[in-house]
């Protein structure tokens, strides 16, 4: 479907270059601002005037930045290990064995997803009170595992289903046990489903902000995650704009390099899981 | 999971029905008191004035942008070679994967009424004054750089899954419209929109939803945190009256509510459709 006028070809150029500009813009001025010496000064221009690191390791040495990241970091590994597990059981039952409230798991699955977060934090809030759980990194452990499970047993499920029953059925026939089975031809194929599930849940539990900002009552730095963190580099040292970029670059790195590694996995995924049916 | 997400949601629900406080979060126990939480939110003018459109217009508005561009960059990469569209498509995931957080930062600095370039390009060209103007002070402007946020973030989305689309689409039916004579425009409007019925189906209520509940790109922007009263949409209406002062926590429910069963609602037809089109 290539356009073979030349006015076509200049229309698609100034397309494509319109599109990278809107997309790339925030992104590269956020980098531009993080590594610019006069960023809090007062930016004169798009380029960083003179190069420096200095913003993070403000950050980090002064702004606490790096126990937010730890902190961020454990909760969402936490996260991806426990809903990689439970998702991919949940998706092998979902998919593979016929059972009464089948459909309407899946449809619970469905629903749950569009419920607000907001309409969650309210009574969460005073459940996590209720169970001490609040000022505490599990508790948002807890909360994540909850909002990453419909959406990866959702993916997941697309790909076990894709597995053709065949395949199980020739290990049976071979002799192999359902564990057997399962370890050693179900999970294989689905491998690739998992590596996307778990960057889905390690986006989830990372980028979160509402909880990690409700359920942290004492304000205590030592709890923040590097989401809500940030936010103390705009009263504190009054709109600190270098140091607030260099932390958002820090948070934002990870997740765009694993964006941009599993792109295709992902986009497939969520086609297979949302489309497909 | 169960208990994580269905117990809140009952549990919500009933708060909604009581005057549930600081005290009562304390202390335990709490007093029913039926619709009146309900009665106090659609009495309340602001509602009316403020709250209900700044959601439904945004939420309409982003739905048709994000849809919109989603749409014509979708179809703009079915048109490169794999190359430059591999290239650009790696572009776009970027723009996806920025942190709404950070993302909305960005932003913010951008409309920065001191230290923002945009406002300094339009001061050096002498369209506004830099000193004078705020732009996050003013409801429109305000959902105007929450749309510039909200629709950069969320086209990528819907240009990913319709280009999904876009390949399942057999050449030769394409090819058969152009031998027939119907142009680009035509060819969409015909043979392509109707063929990828479900996929549009599908980005415009998951966009729908999404839009309606935004909470994290205005609660960060100045003064969506409960300072600006004006800029109040429903979702962090409710978070404000239920975690700002006075810690109303039954009356920010019954807000919440009303904000799930617009989109219960929403997601019905949602579910509705996919049950139609396919065995689930």
């Amino acid at each position: 479907m290539k356009s073979h006028t030349p006015r076509g070809r200049i229309l698609t150029a100034v397309a494509v270059v319109t599109v990278l500009v809107f997309t790339l813009f925030p992104a590269f001025l956020m980098v531009s601002m993080a590594v610019d010496s006069q960023a809090s000064a007062g930016k004169r221009s798009l380029l960083p005037t003179s190069f420096t690191l200095d913003h993070f390791s403000f950050v980090v040495d002064e702004g606490q930045f790096g126990t937010y990241l730890r902190n961020s970091l454990v909760v969402a590994v936490c996260t991806v290990l426990a809903s990689g597990v439970l998702a991919l059981l949940a998706a092998v039952a979902v998919s593979r064995f016929r059972f009464r409230f089948r459909t309407s798991v899946l449809v619970m699955i469905l629903i749950v997803q569009m419920v607000p977060v907001e309409a969650l934090v309210i009574p969460l809030f005073i459940q996590a009170r209720d169970l001490n759980l609040l000022n505490r990194l599990l508790g948002l452990v807890v909360v994540y595992l909850a909002f990453s499970l419909p959406i990866a047993i959702w993916m997941l499920r697309g790909f076990v289903a894709a597995v053709p029953k065949e395949i199980e059925e020739a290990a049976y026939v071979d002799g192999a046990s359902w564990s057997r089975m399962f370890w050693s031809i179900l999970m294989p194929l689905v491998a690739p489903g998992l590596v996307a599930v778990s960057v889905f849940s390690f986006i989830i539990a990372w980028n979160e902000f509402t909880f990690a900002l409700t359920f942290n009552t004492d304000a205590d730095p030592e709890r923040y995650t590097a989401a809500v963190g940030l936010r103390r580099f705009f009263g504190q040292y009054g709109n600190n704009w270098g140091a607030i970029m260099a932390g958002s670059t820090l948070i934002t790195l990870p997740v765009m390099l694993f964006f941009v590694v599993v792109q295709r996995r992902l986009s497939t995924g969520l086609v297979a899981g949302a489309v497909k049916g | 999971m169960a208990i994580v997400l269905l117990y809140p949601l009952v549990r919500v629900v009933v708060l909604s029905f009581q005057d549930f406080g600081l005290r009562e979060l304390n202390l335990g126990g709490a007093e029913w008191i039926g619709f009146a939480n309900y009665h106090q939110i659609f009495a309340d003018p602001r509602l009316w004035e403020i709250v209900l459109p700044n959601t439904v217009v945004f939420a309409l508005v982003n739905v048709v942008l994000t849809v919109g561009v989603g749409t014509v960059v979708a179809l703009l990469l079915f048109r490169l070679g794999p190359w430059l569209r591999g290239f650009v498509t790696t572009a776009i995931m970027m723009a996806w994967a920025i942190p709404a957080v950070t993302g909305t930062y960005v932003w913010i600095f951008i409309f920065d009424s001191r230290r923002g370039p945009a406002i300094r390009l339009l001061d050096s060209l002498g369209l506004v004054d830099a000193d004078a103007t705020n732009w996050f002070d003013d409801r429109l402007t305000f959902y105007v750089i929450a749309t510039l946020n909200v629709v950069h973030h969320g086209f990528p989305f819907v240009a990913i899954t319709v280009l999904a689309g876009l390949m399942t689409i057999p050449k030769d039916v394409l090819e058969a419209s152009t031998i027939d004579g119907a142009g680009g425009w035509k060819r969409f409007w015909y043979i392509t929109a109707p063929m990828l019925k479900p996929v549009f189906a599908v980005v415009t209520i998951l966009s729908t939803i999404w839009d309606f509940k935004v909470f994290v790109q205005i609660f960060l922007m100045p003064g969506g945190d409960g300072i600006n009263r004006d800029v109040f949409n429903l979702a962090t209406w409710s978070y404000v009256t239920a975690f700002g002062q006075g810690n109303r926590f039954g009356l920010g429910s019954a807000i919440a509510v009303s904000l799930t069963l617009v989109l219960i609602v929403i997601t019905t037809f949602y579910i509705r459709y996919l049950f139609r089109e396919e065995e689930l």
